[in-house]
C-alpha cells in the first residue's frame, strides 16, 4: 500500500530522475541496436544483391526469421530459451540489443539492396572498366550513394527500433517503459504516469527524425538528387 | 529433442491461443483499415479543423509505442472511470495505431493522382465530391494497397502485445507451455513459425487483391 500521507503527485515529482535514468538507458537499446544493424545490415544489403544460390538460402532464413517472428517472440526466444540452454547465461540487456540489433539488420539490409538497385548499372559498368574491381566498386562507388539514398528510410527505421525497445522491459531491463511501470504502480497514478512518458517517447522520435533531416541536407551531395529527378521526368 | 510429443500435447492450447489472435486480427485490420482511410481523406480534403486533427492523431500516434498506447488505454483510462476488458483495450490499440499508419499510405496514395485529374472532373461538371469519388478514391483505393497490407502484416506482428494486456492469445499460450514444459527455445520457436505462416498467408492474399485490382496500363 503507498503511504497514504504523501501525495501521488508528490511521488511522481520525486520518480522524475528514475524516469529520466530510464530514459538513458532507452537512447542507449536505440543506438546500440541501429549502429548494430547498420554494421551487420550493409553487407548483407550487398549480399542480397550480389550472393551466390547457396548464400541466398541463408539470407532468406535470416529474413523470414528476424522480420517474420514478432519482436517479443524473438526476445522471449532469445532470452530465455537461449538462456536455459545448458551453459549459456545471457543478460537482460544484451538479450534485448541482440534482438533489436539482428532485426534492424535484416531491415536495412532490405533498405541497402533497394538503394543499391537504385543506381543504374552504367556505374558499375564505368568503374569496371576503369579497373575497379567488383568488391572496391561496391565499397567506394556504390555504398556511399545508398547510404546517402537510404537515409529517409534509416529515419523511419529509428523511430520503428525506438518504439520496440518498449518491449524491453519484458526481459528485465529498467529503460524508460520499465522505470514507467514501477511508478505508476507506486503513485497509482496510471494515467498521468504513462501519458508522461507517451510524450516522452512521442518527443524522442520527432528529435529524432529531425535530426536523421538534418543529417540528410548536411551530407548531401550538391545537384545528385536534381540529376536522378530530371532523368525521371 | 527425443519427442515431439509436448508439440502434439500443445496442440489445443496453441489453437485456442491462435483463435484469440485471429480475432483480434479480424476485428482490428479492417476497422484500421477504415479508420486510416477516413483520416488520410481528412488530411487531404478537409477543413483546417479536421486537417489538423487528422495530422495530430497521426503524428501521436505513430510517434508513441504500441504498448505504451495499450497500457494507457488498459492501465490509464481506469484513473478516469473508464474500465475496457482486455480483448476491447487490446482491439481498441491495435485500431487506433494502425490507422494513422494507413492514413499515411492513403495520404502519399493521393499524393501520387495528377492534379490534371481533380480539375478535368471539374471541368466536365462534376463537383468535387464527386470527382472525389468517382474519379480519384477508387484509384487511392489500389494504389493504397500495398502500403496498407504491409500495415496489416505488422499489425499481425505486433497482436503479439496483447498478452501484455492479460489476453493469452498465440504469445501467452506459448508462455504457459513453455513455463509448463520448460522448452523454452523450442516454444516460442514454434510460436514464432505460426506467426510467420500468418504473415506469408496475408502477404499472398494481399498480393492476390493487388493483381485482381491492378490499374490497368
Amino acid at each position: 500500500m503507498p503511504d497514504p500521507t504523501i501525495s501521488s503527485t508528490a511521488i511522481i515529482w520525486s520518480g522524475l530522475p528514475t524516469l529520466c535514468r530510464g530514459m538513458g538507458v532507452t537512447l542507449i537499446l536505440v543506438i546500440s541496436a541501429l549502429a548494430a544493424g547498420m554494421l551487420l545490415g550493409a553487407p548483407l544489403g550487398v549480399a542480397h544483391v550480389y550472393a551466390r544460390r547457396g548464400v541466398r538460402i541463408v539470407l532468406w532464413l535470416f529474413d523470414r526469421i528476424f522480420r517474420g517472428f514478432p519482436t517479443i517472440v524473438l526476445l522471449f526466444l532469445i532470452y530465455f530459451g537461449l538462456g536455459s540452454l545448458p551453459g549459456v547465461s545471457i543478460q537482460p540487456l544484451t538479450a534485448v540489443i541482440l534482438v533489436l540489433g539482428l532485426r534492424s539488420a535484416a531491415y536495412q539490409a532490405q533498405i541497402y539492396r533497394g538503394a543499391l538497385l537504385m543506381i543504374e548499372r552504367g556505374q558499375t559498368e564505368a568503374a569496371l572498366a576503369l579497373g575497379f574491381s567488383l568488391p572496391k566498386t561496391v565499397l567506394f562507388i556504390l555504398l556511399p550513394q545508398a547510404l546517402r539514398f537510404s537515409l529517409p528510410s534509416l529515419s523511419n527505421e529509428y523511430s520503428v527500433v525506438l518504439k520496440d525497445t518498449a518491449l524491453a522491459f519484458t526481459v528485465g531491463v529498467i529503460d524508460l517503459m520499465s522505470r514507467a511501470k514501477f511508478l505508476a504502480m507506486r503513485s497509482r497514478e496510471t494515467l498521468i504516469v504513462y501519458l508522461l512518458i507517451a510524450a516522452a517517447y512521442f518527443i524522442l522520435t520527432h528529435a529524432g527524425i529531425a535530426l536523421f533531416r538534418a543529417v540528410e541536407r548536411g551530407i548531401a551531395i550538391p545537384g545528385l538528387g536534381q540529376q536522378r529527378a530530371k532523368r525521371r521526368a | 529433442m527425443t519427442s515431439f510429443r509436448w508439440v502434439i500435447d500443445a496442440v489445443p492450447q496453441l489453437t485456442q491461443g491462435l483463435f484469440v489472435t485471429l480475432r483480434l486480427i479480424a476485428v482490428a485490420a479492417p476497422a484500421g483499415f477504415v479508420l486510416g482511410f477516413v483520416m488520410g481523406l481528412a488530411r487531404m480534403y478537409g477543413n483546417r479543423i479536421s486537417r489538423g486533427c487528422a495530422t495530430a492523431y497521426q503524428m501521436t500516434f505513430r510517434g508513441v509505442p504500441l504498448i505504451v498506447q495499450l497500457f494507457i488505454l488498459y492501465y490509464g483510462l481506469p484513473r478516469v472511470g473508464i474500465t475496457l476488458m482486455p480483448f476491447a483495450a487490446a482491439v481498441l490499440g491495435f485500431t487506433l495505431c494502425s490507422g494513422a499508419y494507413h492514413s499515411e499510405y492513403v495520404r502519399s496514395a493521393i499524393l501520387s493522382i495528377p492534379d490534371g485529374q481533380m480539375e478535368a472532373g471539374r471541368s466536365i461538371g462534376m463537383t468535387t465530391r464527386q470527382t472525389v469519388f468517382h474519379i480519384i478514391l477508387p484509384q487511392v483505393f489500389r494504389k493504397a494497397l500495398p502500403g496498407c497490407g504491409n500495415e496489416i502484416v505488422y499489425l499481425i506482428k505486433y497482436s503479439s502485445l496483447a498478452y501484455l494486456v492479460t489476453l493469452v492469445d498465440l504469445t501467452g499460450q506459448g508462455r504457459l507451455i513453455a513455463y509448463a514444459s520448460f522448452r523454452f527455445f523450442e516454444t516460442f520457436f514454434v510460436i514464432g513459425l505460426i506467426y510467420v505462416a500468418l504473415v506469408s498467408l496475408a502477404t499472398s492474399l494481399l498480393q492476390l487483391a493487388e493483381r485482381r485490382l491492378r490499374i490497368p496500363t
